[in-house]
């Protein structure tokens, strides 16, 4: 495992990969010693090296699957990544506030690939109000006790939970944004990963910082950095801890649409103060096999969380998607939908569950999970579920739907003169607008509706989904 | 206020007695190959039921203790006592009921009942079916009603063609120990086209500590045939904690109707872990109406397969759990062929730091086209010393299928009660009026006697939570 840089360049090769179970991780490559490579070779202070060896250990010593609720369903075996690397030392790209261009109505750009950022902006009036965007490794050196603080003992990580340990052990793309205490940043910050070489592991954390009454938009881009078919699969592993402060309020908006050959693994965490807001709208339609997870944990009184999740599958690909909530604070809101769309032998897991802590008097919590089956192989899992432990709340509920087109909404349409191909386009992405429309970048949402389009066209193409 | 307690008398003593019976044979404590040996041997089993209960006892061994669900940490399998016989031979008729038995029956009113409208009495004393009375017309349509040892003896070649077919002794830890040490339950034939005009009915009692009870029960029902079986259980309370690991299988032939109604009333110190299954063939009806008052906790899914065209399964299921009660309950549809329908209803109710857990699944299998399943699940909370969870699980594979699944959490309203007092009720007869209310799904699918029944138990359960 030493040889992590070195494997970096050669050939990529398919080897047979020795059959495995359901829930067996399918790389081997984080290992102790790779963690303390990382630490060494990029420079890092000791504490940073001490948490990325506690994190390869709590890795090795956690189950891929920690819910014992959910452990039929994980389901890692179209994964197949023997063969993959990280990047050891990866480049540090342009500093914060230097020179660039930003894409139309954003105020900030980052844009990364497996080996390094090829791209970093910051509006200058930003810059000039406190606001950071920067890497990980800036952060270190720029602030190491203030990052020291945020980032030890992984606390915006979950800890149960082995693939968020992977990130935490082994991450070598990090991106800070910090947002200090009143300051408004009215345009999205767009971040860019664009990833899928064949063989190679990025493994990137994300930490957003707000401050009282601080608030900011961002929007995930993750595209595919190669074209046609390849040779082998691609490993991206990544989070997004978010801390909101008292009042702070972060939308955030992602749009997955890697190639076919990209495994990924997602995790989400958020720690949302008083009265603070955080909106999630996440759009899942590329890769090979998605698992993600999403912790918003209410822990301020009158804090809320709006999650919006839509996936649109086809061909073989699997998403296995768990979401917590935890009510912690009085008062707080929690309002969840996720809706999929299924075609050819896709698959589905949406996990989702709600808990309403004793402290949490007044809760408002909803979690719906929707799906659409479309084509006969097909599958569709739903395991939306409640723990409650304070029953005065406003509302603690859970609602979970599946169902063909329906026909009437169909006769309708073809009633109006559109042809039935057209009319299921329509009702099929109208049932995924609910995410389109919380995007909150114009330019991105145009692009989502394009790739939606795109996915429902090819999706029609297959065989297997003829009428 | 508190003056309405007059109104309820707690009248739980009745049911707590423990008479001394003088055992003619038992196994020791604990569990071994020979205990098996010796329980065959003393119902002078057929081999092929030996060798069933060894193999069983096999993979009993083998399998882990269930890790999900309520604790189960406590149960001392090596205390049990797994066989008991209170007396030598089946008894046809009441007068020859020993008396001991017969002074435990009155108290339950069983000849009472028997009078009224009971088509037949099978009641269940520790380990043995001891008395059993079958109505002469019931004999003469050919219903076959009979402790399950003896239909063993009597009915070999139906026996042993469906016994272990719909809960096979692999299926979990506890149909395993079932498997290898069962004895009693009831075995029920109805021959086709006939309708059984009354509800069939068995008492089932625990006396002794530490006593296990195993019963097996077996329903066969023939093509067109028609059936309700009611099972209803009291138990004596004590300190040490009681095992009862029950088997059911219900074979619905094609266009069949069978209802089966459980009232679950065991003493609070009891682990009911009880795997109830039924198979649906085409055009027939499987209804688990089931109610969970007593045990200290109950782990009981009842489900149905739905095997043949057209099948409809209904499942109601209501638990309530008081102090240091878990009520781990639920229901399964598996739908394993086209156009069969389903629905589960739940309603739980919560108080004095009880738990309820709904837990189910629905599965819709490849090649069960045009399904209609619907999941609703409410949960009540009386206090926020108490705890309620839900967990199901769907599982869709198809692309025509039409699920709904709703559940939602929470306490009785203040208006609510309000509104009632200000109708002259005191807070307790409200509240009373609010879960009974809330329970009416279930209620109302009970023969009357039994309504009243589980109303009265209703409110001794309620007795305690207010004033």
């Amino acid at each position: 495992m030493s040889t992590a840089a070195d494997a970096a360049g050669t050939t990529p090769s398919i080897p047979r990969p020795a059959r495995r179970g359901p829930a067996d991780v399918p790389f081997g490559f984080p290992t102790p010693a790779l963690a303390g490579e990382l630490a060494a070779r990029r420079g890092e202070p000791d504490w940073l090296r001490d948490e990325r060896l506690a994190a390869a250990a709590a890795y090795d010593a956690l189950p891929s699957e920690s819910n014992l609720l959910y452990t039929p369903y994980i389901d890692l075996r179209g994964a197949s990544l023997d063969g993959v690397q990280p990047y050891i030392v990866t480049a540090s790209g342009p500093v914060a506030g230097a020179e660039g261009t930003l894409p139309d109505g954003t105020a900030g750009l980052i844009e990364l690939r497996e080996d390094g950022v090829a791209a970093l902006v910051l509006e200058p009036s930003l810059v000039a109000a406190g606001v950071v965007l920067e890497t990980f490794a800036s952060a270190l050196s720029r602030d190491d006790a203030g990052f020291r603080a945020a980032l030890q003992s992984g606390a915006t990580l979950q800890l149960d939970d082995k693939f968020a340990q992977l990130a935490r052990g082994f991450w070598n793309q990090g991106v800070h944004l910090h947002v200090p205490a009143g300051v408004k940043v009215d345009r999205p910050i767009l971040v860019r990963w664009a990833v899928g070489q064949p063989n190679r592991a990025v493994i990137g954390r994300m930490l957003f910082r707000l401050d009282e009454g601080a608030s900011a938009s961002v929007v995930e881009e993750l595209v595919p950095s190669v074209t046609g078919v390849q040779p082998a699969q691609a490993l991206m592993a990544g989070t997004t801890e978010v801390i909101l402060g008292t009042d702070a309020t972060l939308a955030f908006a992602s749009i997955q649409d890697l190639a076919p050959t990209q495994i990924v693994f997602q995790h989400r965490q958020a720690l949302i103060g008083e009265a603070a807001m955080l909106r999630w709208a996440l759009a899942q339609m590329g890769s090979r096999l998605v698992r993600s997870r999403v912790d918003n944990r209410l822990e301020g009184d009158r804090s809320e969380v709006e999650q919006v999740e839509i996936l649109f599958g086809t061909e073989d690909q699997l998403f296995d998607l768990t979401s917590y909530t935890r009510h912690v604070g009085r008062d707080t809101t929690g309002n969840l939908l996720s809706k999929g769309a299924l075609l050819d032998s896709a698959r589905s897991y949406m996990k989702g569950m709600i808990v309403i802590e004793k402290s949490a008097v007044g809760s408002d919590s909803f979690l719906g999970e929707y799906g659409m089956n479309l084509s006969k192989k097909t599958r569709a899992v739903a395991v939306p579920s409640l723990e409650i432990d304070q029953p005065d709340c406003r509302r603690a509920a859970h609602s979970s739907a599946v169902g063909p087109i329906d026909e009437a909404q169909l006769f309708y349409l073809e009633s109006r003169g559109i042809p039935p191909d057209e009319a299921r386009k329509f009702i099929v992405l109208g049932y995924l607008e609910p995410v389109v429309a919380r995007v909150p970048l114009v330019e991105a949402q145009d692009m989502l509706r394009e790739l939606l389009e795109e996915k429902w066209a090819a999706g029609l193409v297959a065989p297997s989904t003829a009428a | 206020m508190t003056s309405t307690r007059d109104l309820v008398s707690d009248r739980r003593d009745e049911y707590a007695f423990h008479d001394d019976i003088v055992y003619l044979a038992e196994t020791k404590r604990g569990l071994t190959r020979d205990t098996v040996e010796e329980i065959s041997r003393f119902k002078n089993e057929p081999d092929w039921m030996l060798q069933y209960r060894l193999r069983a006892y096999e993979h009993f061994l083998k399998r882990p203790m269930p890790t999900w669900g309520g604790r189960l940490s406590d149960i001392d399998l090596g205390k049990i006592v797994y066989y008991r016989k209170p007396s030598e031979r089946e008894e046809k008729s009441w007068d020859d009921v020993p008396d001991k038995i017969k002074a435990t029956f009155e108290r339950l009113g069983i000849p009472e009942a028997e009078r009224k409208f009971l088509a037949g009495v099978g009641a269940q004393y520790d380990s043995e079916v001891v008395y059993h009375s079958v109505r002469e017309e019931l004999t003469k349509i050919g219903v076959v009603f009979m402790g399950t040892d003896q239909a063993l003896i009597e009915y070999p070649e139906i026996f042993r063609k469906y016994f272990g077919t719909v809960v096979p002794a692999e299926d979990n830890k506890f149909a395993a120990l079932n498997a290898a040490v069962w004895s009693g339950g009831s075995f029920v034939y109805v021959p086709k086209g006939v309708e059984v005009p009354l509800p069939l009915q068995a008492y089932f009692r625990i006396n002794g500590e530490n006593t296990g009870q195993f019963e097996r029960t077996l329903i066969v029902v023939e093509e067109g045939a028609r059936l309700h079986y009611i099972e209803g259980c009291t138990a004596p309370i004590y300190a040490t904690d009681s095992l009862h690991a029950a088997v059911v299988e219900v074979i619905a032939l094609p266009g069949s109707k069978v209802r089966y109604t459980t009232i679950q009333n065991w003493s609070n110190d009891v682990y009911n872990l009880v795997t109830k299954r039924a198979h649906a063939y085409e055009n027939s009806t499987v209804e688990w109406i089931d109610a969970n008052t007593g045990s200290r906790l109950t782990m009981k899914y009842p489900a149905i397969y739905l095997r043949g065209e057209n099948a409809t399964a209904d499942i109601i299921s209501v638990a309530v759990a008081g102090r240091g009660q878990h009520q781990d309950t639920g229901a399964k549809a598996v739908h394993l062929a086209p156009n069969t329908r389903s629905r589960i209803v739940s309603k739980s109710v919560s108080k004095d730091g009880g738990r309820t857990s709904y837990r189910g699944q629905l599965k819709v299998s490849p090649g069960a086209t045009n399904v209609v399943a619907s999941v609703r699940c409410d949960a009540l909370m009386l206090d926020d010393e108490s705890r309620s969870d839900t967990y199901p699980y769907i599982d869709i594979q198809e692309d025509d299928t039409t699920m709904t699944h709703e559940a939602t959490v929470g306490k009785i309203s203040a208006e609510q009660v309000f509104y009632i007092m200000s109708r002259g009720l005191s807070e307790n007869e409200a509240t009373n009026l609010i879960v009974q209310g809330f329970l009416e799904v279930f209620t109302k699918e009970l023969p009357m006697e039994y309504a009243i029944e589980f109303n009265r138990l209703v409110k001794l359960e309620m007795e305690g939570s207010l004033g």
